[in-house]
């Protein structure tokens, strides 16, 4: 898309009008392109006027619940390092899927052991990892911005395949980074995986899969870190 | 911002925990963990997001579980708010309106979508009724700027914002090409941006 029909969606994207595949390649170009967020600023300003007419105050008990609700929950610490800009803007939304998707997954991964393939045969990859041969293998799929993520693991064998397809690339310098997260809150690396320009990747680890209760996704500097950057684990999901 | 003082007016529950505080001043302190600034956020913002999820799903059970959850969203987030994205106001009602669309949407597939647009057909999304209103200056303001906007920009920045449709429904819906429909939002919002004067 030219750069005069990106910004010709901003109005568009201000209104949420955009469907899942728009909206992910607005929100990559809009990381790089400062025309294009002023514009967002500017339309979505405008859109947050619409709201006037629509005001109407809610039921008194939704005060009261609200308040009583966040009692319970704790603010997040502020993100402090440059995946910050990541977060907010490529966001929440569609990692919420890859973090759905990750909900019921065991990637028990660790650095050691760690292959990725990103030909397009990944269920050569899968088959040499013998998940489809382990008795305990379990499989969860979920959408991810515009494509689709699914995660096979086996407990027994500690073996966990990821394959995404359309995935969201990570910043430039950066690459995403699994993590398992013990009940005493340890991460361990679960891998490192960066989708090639088609959003592709397949991904094949062992690791220990036992201690894991949580599993974690991060951006983190290219090559991983040893343990998540503060405040970088973006999606967590209980396993 | 003027128009927080229309919110302020339209809930005057609650013990402030500074009635002379900004959103963006109450988000910070609810960062801290501060639930009576928050308390303060949210009785000088929640008709804002409440009327516009209400507007969207129509459903005042369903809205007040989407508002819910969009102020839980935002006091997880609070320390996270970026000013130089918008203001927090634009930011609330932003987490509010993807709530609301995404909930139209995946309840969508089960439903029949020309259902809901002759709904809105008679309706008129942008020709409230009039108990739904809250009386305000601002709101006043911002209706006079719809009106100016023409037919069909007003169509095609309503369907989408209180319709919830996508622009490429919208074009469908109204038998106009894609090109058309992006044309008319853009140069509708940009309208009521000038006309407004909201800060960028």
């Amino acid at each position: 898309m030219s750069q005069h029909e990106l910004i010709g969606l901003a109005g568009a994207y201000a209104l949420d009008a955009l469907d899942a595949d728009e909206r992910a390649v607005f929100e990559q170009h809009l990381r790089d392109c400062a025309e294009c967020a002023e514009e967002v600023r500017g339309m979505r300003a405008a859109a947050a006027e619409l709201s006037q007419v629509s005001a109407v105050a809610p039921p008194p008990e939704l005060r009261a619940s609200v308040l009583n609700e966040i009692r319970s929950v704790r603010p997040l610490p502020p993100v402090t390092d440059n995946v910050l800009s990541f977060r907010r803007s490529r966001s929440g939304r569609v990692w919420q899927g890859l973090a759905a998707a990750c909900a019921l997954i065991a990637i028990a991964t660790s650095a050691w052991g760690f292959q990725q393939h990103r030909d397009n045969r990944p269920t050569d990859a899968i088959s040499a990892s013998g998940l489809l041969s382990a008795t305990d293998t379990a499989a969860v799929s979920g959408a991810v911005g515009p494509g689709t993520a699914t995660i096979l693991y086996s407990r027994s064998s500690g073996k966990v395949a990821l394959v995404g397809h359309k995935l969201p690339a990570p910043p430039s310098g950066k690459t995403y980074q699994l993590w398992m997260i013990s009940a005493s809150g340890t991460a361990t690396s679960a891998g490192v995986f960066t989708p090639d320009t088609g959003g592709n990747v397949t991904s094949v680890a062992t690791s220990q899969v036992a201690d894991a209760v949580r599993m974690g996704v991060s951006v983190e500097p290219a090559g991983g870190s040893a343990e998540p950057t503060p405040g970088a684990i973006f999606a967590t999901m209980n396993i | 911002m003027t128009h927080m003082r229309f919110e302020r007016a339209s809930s005057a529950r609650g013990t402030p925990a500074d009635p002379g505080s900004s959103l963006e001043e109450l988000l910070a302190s609810s960062a801290k963990g501060d639930e009576k600034a928050f308390a303060e956020l949210y009785d000088q913002t929640s008709s804002r997001v409440y009327g516009m999820v209400l507007r969207v799903l129509r459903d005042p059970a369903q809205a007040a579980e989407v508002t819910q959850d969009v102020y839980l969203e935002v006091w997880r987030q609070s320390a996270r708010f970026d000013s130089s994205r918008g203001a927090v106001l634009s930011w609330l009602l932003m987490i509010g309106h993807r709530r609301a669309v995404d909930r139209v949407r995946s309840a969508q597939s089960s439903i029949n979508r020309d259902t809901r647009y002759t709904v809105l057909n008679t309706e008129r999304a942008y020709d409230e009724t009039s108990e739904q209103v809250q009386a305000g200056l601002e709101a006043q303001r911002v209706r006079k700027v719809l009106n100016d906007l023409t037919e069909a920009q007003r169509e095609a920045v309503s369907l989408a914002y209180f319709g919830g449709y996508t622009h490429s429904e919208v074009a469908e819906l109204l038998h106009i090409p894609l090109g058309t429909v992006k044309t008319r939002i853009r140069d509708g919002l940009i309208r009521m941006r000038d006309a407004l004067g909201v800060p960028t």
